[in-house]
């Protein structure tokens, strides 16, 4: 039983960080239409400039976070600008096959530069464990779990209330439209996918103080856990993302504790499969993202 | 105030429009009636900047604006009604309102809702399941929110109620009185050339006729170029 509280415990924490991972992933895709497969290999982009921030300034990933989030934030507004915008209205499988290949160069200029490695940020309370009962959460899972929490009602937030938010969503609802109110699409697919970004790097960096990363394995894994997540929590919906990955957490701790290691994925893709079926539109449903009209 | 001269524009390799001349003046009404496919939308389309224009003049307040962006052209004081509304249609109607204000950031819904007392009580209501009359009447306001000098409407009537037609149409002068010219595109040819001062009309891309509504009206030749029939 007790082994079960810790494995439920340890699902939440962890679903946190998943639903952080995959929340930009889901806003990408709901508001532009584009499957982002560099997304995990943007993750590990910010997991290295807060561990190069730590290894030689000595700075806490949790301070590393601002400037990550702003690097991120500028390179992916230069990438949309520059490159995605330009196959925008092009079939998916080109948009595909372009962030693909952006992911395989991302992840290729890193292992040149940093080699194949495991790494980890190393703070002091990485091993230090908030003991409530039987059950053991490390403090800086709960934090960084925390983090995903306020990132994503913050996020919700901007998406409702601001003008900003306001012309970002109007774009993923009917893009001629939008334009028509004036708003300029192409810059604003370039902030979407700049705050995706910068919500990666984020992600990269609480993984990297959490736990480890590479560049070989890691951004293939985050982008698969982003897709299932999304998918799982519907997409565009900045809550959905949330619940998905808590699902997700949930079911591969527990499932983890009568599977073996690399039966993660499949558990994955067996809570997918499931919530399809039974709810097509996923557990939040996607609302609003419906009449894209070319323009 | 709108100067259009010889415009040739289209889809892809596809002409739809041979130099099409048309002019509005500040405050005026303007109609724009012609069959099926004759081009009408596509006109609105290159006015606005949702398609490129091939060749021609494209003048509004004395600027070119042909081959200038949508969102540029929305800058300059032009709102498109477009064909089948296009409201946001999961968000309230408030917020489509305050949508259609994004670029100057204005969010004084008092004098659309005054235009449309409807929608006053409709607010928070989500934009798709209004009546059709009143999304057509939100896509104006909508429109209406930019505060522009003119503002482009294609097919007002489409799918309502004559009652209902009636009903918008005749917020059209007050619309025009206040600073806001109107050009109209209507299938309801009475209606349009009722409400207008001017009217082209639009034949296979081409201004077949021109000129006063009320002498337009009372030309039955009129009619026919309407259906789509040869005329005289
Ligand atoms: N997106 C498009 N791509 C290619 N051709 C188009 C497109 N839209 C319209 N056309 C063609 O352009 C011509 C004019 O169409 P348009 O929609 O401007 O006519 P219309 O006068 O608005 O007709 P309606 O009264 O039916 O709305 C038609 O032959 C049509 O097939
Ligand atoms: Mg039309």
């Amino acid at each position: 039983m007790s082994q079960l509280l810790q494995a439920a415990a340890y699902g939440v924490v962890q679903g946190g960080l998943l639903g952080l991972v995959a929340v930009g992933f889901s806003l990408v895709w709901g508001v532009m239409n584009v499957i982002n497969l560099s997304h995990g290999a943007l993750a590990v982009t910010g997991a290295y400039l807060a561990w190069l921030l730590n290894l030689h300034f000595g700075l806490d990933p949790f301070l590393a976070l601002p400037v990550v989030a702003i690097a991120l934030f500028l390179f992916g507004y230069a990438l949309q600008r520059g490159l995605i915008n330009l196959v925008i209205n092009a079939p998916i499988f080109l948009t595909l096959l372009l962030t693909f290949g952006l992911g395989l160069v991302i992840l290729n200029s890193l292992q040149l530069l940093f080699n194949a490695d495991d790494r980890t940020i190393e703070t002091s309370y990485a091993s230090q464990s908030l003991a409530l009962g039987t059950v053991n959460v490390p403090y800086g899972r709960l934090a960084a779990c925390g983090l995903a929490l306020a990132i994503t009602v913050g996020l919700a937030a901007v998406m409702t209330r601001t003008r900003l938010g306001h012309s970002i969503s109007a774009t993923g609802m009917d893009r001629g439209a939008a334009r028509l109110m004036g708003i300029r699409a192409r810059h604003v697919y370039a902030i979407t996918f700049g705050i995706s970004a910068a919500l990666a790097g984020v992600a990269g960096t609480m993984i990297a103080t959490v736990g480890s990363f590479n560049p070989t394995t890691t951004p293939g894994q985050l982008t698969l856990d982003a897709f299932v997540i999304s998918v799982l929590g519907g997409l565009g919906n900045m809550y959905g993302a949330l619940v998905g990955g808590l699902v997700l957490g949930i079911a591969e701790s527990v499932g983890g504790l009568v599977l073996t290691g690399t039966w993660v994925n499949a558990i994955a893709m067996a809570v997918l499969i499931l919530t399809l079926i039974v709810r097509p539109s996923g557990l939040i449903g996607k609302a609003q993202y419906s009449g894209r009209v070319e323009v | 105030m709108l100067e259009i001269e010889k415009l040739n524009a289209g889809y892809g390799r596809v002409q739809v429009l041979w130099d099409v001349d048309l002019a509005v003046e500040a405050k005026q009404i303007v109609a724009l009636v012609g069959a099926n496919g004759a081009g009408k939308t596509t006109l609105l389309r290159a006015i606005s900047g949702m398609i490129a224009v091939r060749s021609g003049g494209v003048k509004f307040r004395d600027r070119d604006i042909a081959g200038a962006s949508i969102e540029s052209i929305v800058d300059l004081g032009i709102a498109h009604v477009p064909e089948g509304r296009r409201l946001f249609s999961g968000l309230t109607v408030r917020e489509n309102l305050v949508l259609g204000g994004w670029r100057r950031n204005n969010r004084d819904l008092s004098r659309v809702v005054a235009l449309f007392p409807v929608l006053g009580q409709r607010l928070n209501q989500v934009a798709s399941t209004l009546s059709g009359g009143e999304q057509q009447m939100c896509a104006i306001a909508r429109g209406l929110m930019s505060e522009p000098s003119l503002l482009l409407i294609d097919e007002l009537s489409l799918g309502l109620a004559p009652i209902m037609v009636d009903e918008i149409v005749g917020r059209l002068p007050e619309i025009a009185a206040s600073g806001t010219a109107v050009l109209l595109v209507e299938q309801d040819i009475d209606t349009a050339l009722t409400v207008s001062e001017t009217a082209y009309v639009l034949e296979t891309g081409r201004i077949t006729r021109s000129g006063s509504s009320r002498e337009l009206l009372a030309d039955a030749t009129i009619q026919a170029a309407y259906l789509g029939l040869e005329s005289q």
